[in-house]
């Protein structure tokens, strides 16, 4: 089991007002889902998404990453965690505008401490792996809105991550380009990548294989897409 | 960035500056002696004269030398000398001059260098003879290019044969204590007894010598040996005080006294300098750490530690001021020359002193980029990807 979530809660101040954002959360997600995580905003989504990335822990409950227990790592170890097994997407991409693309790719490996020459034919294959080979000396000014989000979706990959975790990533992008987005997704997904898919688009959503709604902190539905006109049916072996 | 080039700049500068002044001192005092007491015959009017004569001091004489000799602890060599100002005559040239009277001692005691015969030797000493050492800017009036050796000069109504010349040396550019500004390259050396056999001083009742020249054993005798000879010559001379002593060395701590409050000052203005400097480059780094917010949180994603954070801002810090620092030891060179070139201050620059410079500007960055990269790494990645 990649990821067991066993009563997590969440809950913060702010101000003077305590948020209990995340209750008595279970869920369970194997190697190689495709799963989608939907509700409307003040859900808890962003923060369970937090969660999921390392970049937030719970308050109570645990969160196991392919039977660690993230829970109670360290701030070092969080890092090496966001590092080697979680490959972010961002609504807005997230790139470093004074990098090029390659170097944009490389960064995850430089702070894996991964030498030059190995690095730059990871970031190389990345790049070629999202169809963006002929852009890697490009900076993001230089290029589409698309093109962004491949070398972000790129740069993700490049460590290997256990999980692919995309905060709506087609949010800035218009429907032609984001359906190009999405096909990416699906062949990352029969590539053998774990994809989860934060959204508030149904049609964005229906690409995923299972989705999970989340209203008011909890749970509110967890269903397997079974009419998925979108994505070929994949059959798990 | 420009408080640290300022800093740096004015921090070699000022120990240039230092430096050169030291060395010039040393060298100065180095010529007197670092061990040596000098007692001078003072400078007095005809009628102090008559005054003193009156109460039956003789002024300088070659009996106080003897008994300061015998009696002074810690004495090493004597050499006394006699002085009068005179022409100095080669063929149509003439050349004003100090005419003094040395003995042997004077050669080990003094930092004299020969350029070429030799110096004065106990023969010629003994045989009163009537030979004569130039200085070097003597040797250059009369002789230009000729070779001085061996040629006759005619000083008052004497002929002198020449036997050295001496290297040139530094000039004293002001008076110490009692001896009285010269040009020491235009003295002429002749024997003692030969000078007190053939030379006679204008005014009769002036002293027999003008300088006893007191050498001891160690910089730590100095102190008790000087007072003695003051006793000395005190009864000697009936409590006329018509001489002075003058201790090169304490004149020497005096100035390094001097030198202490001007260094520290330098170094104080150099401190702050340094401080606003990099005060300034903290608050660059701040606000840059402030603009780069999202780029932090976005490093911290994908697997940045704080660690790395803090090396990254630090870096930074220490880039600027180690440019800082390169473009301050630049210009602090560049004015050190200038002032030597431009002013009468010496400048000296120290090696060290731009390690050091360096040193400090690397300092000043680490420290002061400490903070804002600290700032940077404790930013919480969740809410700094979303800062706009």
């Amino acid at each position: 089991m990649l990821i067991e979530i066993k009563n997590l809660s969440k809950d913060y101040v702010m101000g003077e007002v305590e948020v209990l954002a995340l209750k008595d959360i279970n869920l369970q997600i194997r190697q190689n889902e495709y799963v989608a995580i939907m509700g409307p905003s003040g859900s808890g989504k962003s923060t369970f998404m937090n969660i999921l990335g390392c970049l937030d822990t719970p308050t109570t409950g645990e969160y196991l990453f392919n039977g660690t227990d993230v829970s109670s790592l360290t701030d070092d170890a969080l890092s090496a965690m966001r590092n080697k097994e979680i490959g972010f997407i961002f609504q807005n991409f997230n790139l470093l505008p004074r990098l090029n693309a390659l170097q944009n790719v490389e960064l995850p490996l430089i702070y894996s401490g991964v030498k030059s020459e190995e690095r730059r034919e990871r970031a190389l294959k990345a790049l070629g792996r999202v169809g963006l080979a002929d852009r890697i000396h490009h900076k993001s000014s230089e290029m589409s809105g698309g093109q962004r989000q491949r070398v972000a979706i790129a740069r993700a990959l490049v460590t290997n991550p256990g999980i692919l975790l995309a905060d709506e990533p087609t949010g800035a992008l218009d429907s032609k380009t984001g359906d190009e987005i999405m096909v990416l997704f699906n062949e990352l997904h029969q590539d053998g990548n774990t994809i989860i898919l934060i959204t508030h688009e149904q049609e964005i959503a229906d690409h995923a294989h299972r989705t999970i709604f989340i209203k008011d902190g909890m749970i509110h539905s967890d269903n397997k897409n079974e009419l998925n006109h979108k994505t070929p049916v994949f059959i798990q072996s | 960035m420009l408080g640290i080039i300022f800093g740096v700049a004015s921090v070699i500068t000022m120990l240039s500056i230092g430096e050169g002044a030291k060395r010039e001192a040393i060298a100065k005092y180095q010529d007197l002696g670092v061990n040596n007491i000098i007692i001078r015959d003072k400078k007095m009017t005809d009628t102090e004269l008559e005054e003193v004569r009156a109460k039956f001091s003789q002024g300088l004489s070659p009996e106080d030398a003897s008994m300061i000799k015998e009696i002074v602890p810690g004495v090493v060599r004597i050499a006394s000398q006699a002085e009068i100002s005179s022409e100095a005559k080669y063929s149509d040239k003439s050349a004003k001059s100090t005419v003094i009277g040395i003995t042997p001692e004077y050669t080990e005691m003094l930092n004299y260098k020969i350029e070429r015969g030799k110096f004065i030797d106990d023969n010629q000493y003994k045989k009163e003879l009537k030979v004569c050492v130039l200085g070097a800017g003597v040797a250059a009036s009369l002789f230009r290019s000729e070779d001085p050796i061996g040629k006759m000069l005619k000083i008052e109504d004497q002929w002198m044969e020449v036997v050295g010349v001496l290297k040139s040396k530094a000039l004293f550019t002001e008076t110490v204590g009692e001896l009285a500004a010269r040009d020491l390259n235009m003295d002429v050396y002749v024997p003692l007894t030969t000078f007190l056999g053939r030379f006679s001083h204008e005014n009769q009742l002036a002293s027999k010598i003008q300088q006893i020249t007191v050498q001891v054993d160690g910089s730590d005798k100095l102190e008790e040996a000087s007072k003695v000879i003051n006793e000395i010559l005190k009864r000697h001379h009936y409590n006329n005080e018509d001489y002075s002593i003058v201790v090169p060395y304490e004149l020497l701590q005096q100035e390094e006294k001097e030198r202490q409050i001007y260094n520290f000052l330098l170094g104080a203005i150099a401190a702050i300098s340094l401080l606003v400097g990099g005060i300034g480059i903290m608050n660059i780094m701040l606000a840059t750490v402030m603009e780069r917010t999202r780029e932090i949180g976005i490093r911290r994603a994908i697997g940045a530690r704080k660690s790395d954070i803090m090396s990254q801002f630090v870096t930074e810090a220490v880039a600027i001021s180690i440019t800082g620092g390169i473009i301050g030891v630049l210009l602090g060179v560049t004015l050190s020359l200038t002032v030597s070139l431009f002013t009468d201050i010496t400048t000296y620059i120290q090696p060290y002193s731009i390690f050091i410079a360096f040193g400090f500007s690397v300092l000043v960055g680490i420290s002061f980029g400490y903070l804002p990269a600290k700032n940077a790494a404790n930013l919480k990645p969740i809410d700094s990807i979303r800062y706009e």
